[in-house]
């Protein structure tokens, strides 16, 4: 294959093109000013990788969430962490009666008895099972589907690349939450965020480790 | 308003697409003021009995039908690989063998006759005069269908294509005003249809006499006098074939050929359906059950386009080797009656499922058939938008979900007014529709009460203590004001607890709490993100 017929094939992005237009506002303003489509490029894969669990990798992606539940699109929950406590996303502007959650594992009680050292041994980053992977990839391609939301810790490039043919397949947002250990890996999502703490502040630091349409590395803090 | 025009060129426009609407399927003809003759059209499946024992396999095995005991097993019919091996009719099993490996079978006369019904039912779809003809045979009154397929040489392409699908590859068309005489064209692969029953006489006379499936010895009592063919057999005296052969034979000479009437009993469609499969071999792989899968659900899809009904679950059931049997229920969102789509969610539900022991036959039911609203505007417009494919719809999105993932990995989040954190938000398992809004008076969500976490552990999880302080990742720092639960001593989930805002050195703000009863230990219940 020669690289004009590269160039010609469609689903190749090259660094120099122009973003892709009307991204959907993420309800901070710093974050949409440093995001080459003005906000989530939608459709799109992102990938969201945080130092710490619980540091606001989730309330960073809410108020888009919220706005496409009111839509409404269904918001589609795989695999998720922990149980999404429903009146705190109802706060946030959630509509309850399009949320799905897809958790086909039921977790195992944990031993009482042994108390949890640390809160990464609480946060059950899941092997990425087979089912999971399914059940994200048919909700990315399910046009009903405004956004979905995942949490694996490991997956393969070629998988990314799958999910990110299947957002645009299906005009939805999907989301993946990772350790900052991933950032290392080579990934074809549409934009990659590191989200880390601030020492001694209630701010979070929001590095643009990747995007379509742009090649800076551009940061902004937000308080969340 | 020329509405009664529009009317009609919509029909025109969806009779080329969508010939299932049964209304237009009845021989409205025979009706009408121009009461046209009938036209009957057999369908013989000369290997009938072969055809239903292998059609569960897509590997092709020289198979012929045995009939006899002992060493006097004859052979009496055989697929084409058989014939490719040199096999033919007569010859003893021990001599096939010789000649190659072949499976031999045995006639199961009932389980024939259950197969035949069937598929009158499935040819009910064409049109509702059908009938079954013992052993290999059915007969179908096509003339009010013929405008419907295109023809009669677009029904028969119709058939030919669909039987193919179901796994009947050999068979013979006839087409004649009187069944008899159509059924003996079709034994005899004479395929020119005979419209008018003053042809009849001209185009029975070349048919050779097997077709009447005599006795041997009345067989060789017709050679012994040189009768070879129908039209010798029209040539004797009426008198002396009445008394020299047999009554019945007269019956029914004269029956094909319109001078007696020939009634077929009417074939009702029943309302459930049960098809089976039988494997030649044992089958360890699901996706080796495809085929009979296929084959299954298209004789399935015939039948509800015959009732014009839809039906709510399917039960797939696996004959094991050793006996037993394993059933695979699947129930339905909403009714369907789209075959791809049944495949797609029984593949999904197998998938899940790996096969306890290896199989021998698949059997498929389906009982809840449910009248479809026959509306071909709808019909014809659905699935063309939204690209190739076209648009999923949620049911079938979580029928798919659902069939691949275990009912109970669907859940759906529910928010109720009650103290407890564990009863305000809760999952429940999801119904498959939209979740109904819940009543705007939750108290947890209303805004004079404190922040609650994103995040609610699925248990509490303990926490190590130090100092009277919880630790995680070091000692926790307590953001001061308490807020007190104490709430369910009424219900038996009785929760007595100081909930606290707490954060980390990272600074993640956790939800924890201390028992207010018992050892008074602490727990993380939720993260706040």
């Amino acid at each position: 294959m020669t690289l004009e017929e590269l160039m010609r094939r469609a689903g190749l992005w090259r660094a120099g093109e122009a973003p892709p237009e009307g991204g959907l506002s993420t309800g901070f303003s710093a974050l949409d000013a440093i995001l080459p489509g003005g906000g989530w490029p939608q459709p799109g894969l992102i990938e969201i990788l945080a130092t710490q669990p619980g540091i606001g990798a989730l309330r960073l992606v809410l108020p888009a969430l919220a706005a496409l539940s009111r839509q409404p699109h269904w918001l589609i929950w795989v695999a998720p962490p922990h149980r999404p406590y429903a009146p705190a996303l109802q706060a946030a502007g959630i509509d309850l009666a399009h949320v799905l959650l897809i958790d086909g594992a039921e977790p195992k009680a944990p031993a009482a008895a042994a108390p949890a050292a640390t809160l990464s041994a609480c946060w059950s980053w899941r092997r990425a099972a087979e089912g999971e992977f399914w059940a994200f990839e048919q909700a990315l391609r399910f046009p009903e589907c405004g956004a979905a939301l995942w949490w694996p810790a490991h997956l393969e490039a070629l998988a990314l690349r799958r999910l990110q043919l299947a957002c645009e397949a299906g005009g939805s947002l999907g989301i993946l939450f990772r350790p900052a250990e991933c950032a290392a890996q080579a990934s074809p999502a549409a934009l990659r965020l590191s989200v880390q703490p601030l020492a001694a502040t209630p701010e979070v630091q929001v590095r643009i480790l990747k995007c379509r349409g742009s090649l800076r590395a551009r940061e902004c803090r937000l308080s969340l | 308003m020329n509405t009664l025009e529009n009317n009609t060129s919509l029909q025109a426009l969806i009779a080329p697409l969508k010939p299932v609407v049964r209304l237009q399927c009845r021989p409205a003809a025979a009706l009408g003021a121009q009461p046209a003759s009938r036209l009957w059209l057999a369908i013989h499946l000369p290997r009938f009995t072969l055809d239903m024992a292998t059609r569960g396999n897509t590997e092709r095995r020289a198979c012929v039908l045995v009939d006899g005991q002992g060493t006097r097993q004859r052979i009496t019919l055989v697929n084409g690989e058989a014939a490719r091996l040199g096999i033919q009719i007569g010859m003893p099993l021990g001599a096939a063998h010789a000649l190659g490996e072949v499976l031999p079978f045995m006639r199961v006369p009932a389980a024939e006759q259950r197969a035949l019904a069937q598929l009158c039912a499935w040819a009910y779809q064409f049109t509702p005069m059908v009938a079954p003809v013992g052993p290999d045979a059915l007969v179908l009154e096509v003339r009010g269908s013929l405008a419907l397929f295109g023809g009669l040489p677009g029904l028969l392409i119709r058939l030919r294509r669909e039987l193919r699908q179901l796994g009947f590859n050999a068979l013979s068309f006839g087409s004649a005003p009187t069944p008899t005489a159509a059924i003996w064209l079709a034994r005899a692969r004479h395929s020119t249809p005979v419209e008018t029953l003053a042809g009849l006489p001209a185009a029975l006379s070349q048919v050779p006499i097997e077709v009447l499936n005599l006795s041997t010895k009345l067989q060789q009592d017709f050679c012994g006098i040189g009768v070879r063919t129908l039209g010798d057999c029209l040539r004797l005296p009426r008198e002396s074939l009445a008394r020299r052969f047999a009554p019945a034979l007269l019956l029914e000479l004269d029956r094909a050929l319109g001078r007696q009437p020939d009634p077929r009993p009417a074939f009702t469609l029943p309302q459930v359906f049960s098809s089976r499969i039988d494997l030649l071999w044992e089958i360890h792989h699901v996706q080796a059950l495809s085929v009979a899968m296929e084959r299954l659900l298209s004789e399935l899809a015939g039948v509800l386009r015959a009732a014009v009904a839809s039906v709510r679950g399917l039960r797939w059931r696996l004959y094991h080797a050793d006996g037993s049997s394993t059933d695979y229920p699947l129930t339905l969102v909403e009714p369907s009656a789209d075959t791809l789509h049944l495949l797609r969610l029984s593949r999904e539900h197998f998938l899940r499922q790996p096969l306890a022991s290896p199989v021998r036959g698949i059997c498929l039911e389906a009982a809840d058939f449910e009248t479809r609203p026959v509306t071909p505007g709808g019909d014809l417009f659905a699935g063309r938008q939204g690209g190739p494919g076209g648009t999923e719809t949620w049911p079938r999105f979580v029928e798919r979900l659902r069939a691949r993932l275990g009912g109970k990995a669907l859940q759906q989040l529910t928010a109720s007014p009650d103290h407890r954190p564990e009863r305000a938000g809760s999952t429940q398992a999801f119904n498959g529709t939209r979740l109904r809004r819940p009543l705007a008076t939750g108290a947890e969500s209303s805004p004079r009460w404190r922040e609650r976490p994103l995040w609610l552990t699925r248990q509490p999880l303990p926490l190590s203590e130090c100092d009277g302080q919880p630790n995680l990742d070091g000692p926790l720092h307590l953001d001061g004001e308490r807020e007190r639960i104490h709430s369910g001593w009424w219900d038996g989930a009785e929760v007595a607890r100081d909930y606290f805002i707490a954060h980390n050195q990272h600074g993640t703000r956790l939800w924890v709490f201390r028992e207010l009863t018992g050892p008074r230990g602490w727990y993380l219940h939720g993260i706040f993100e």
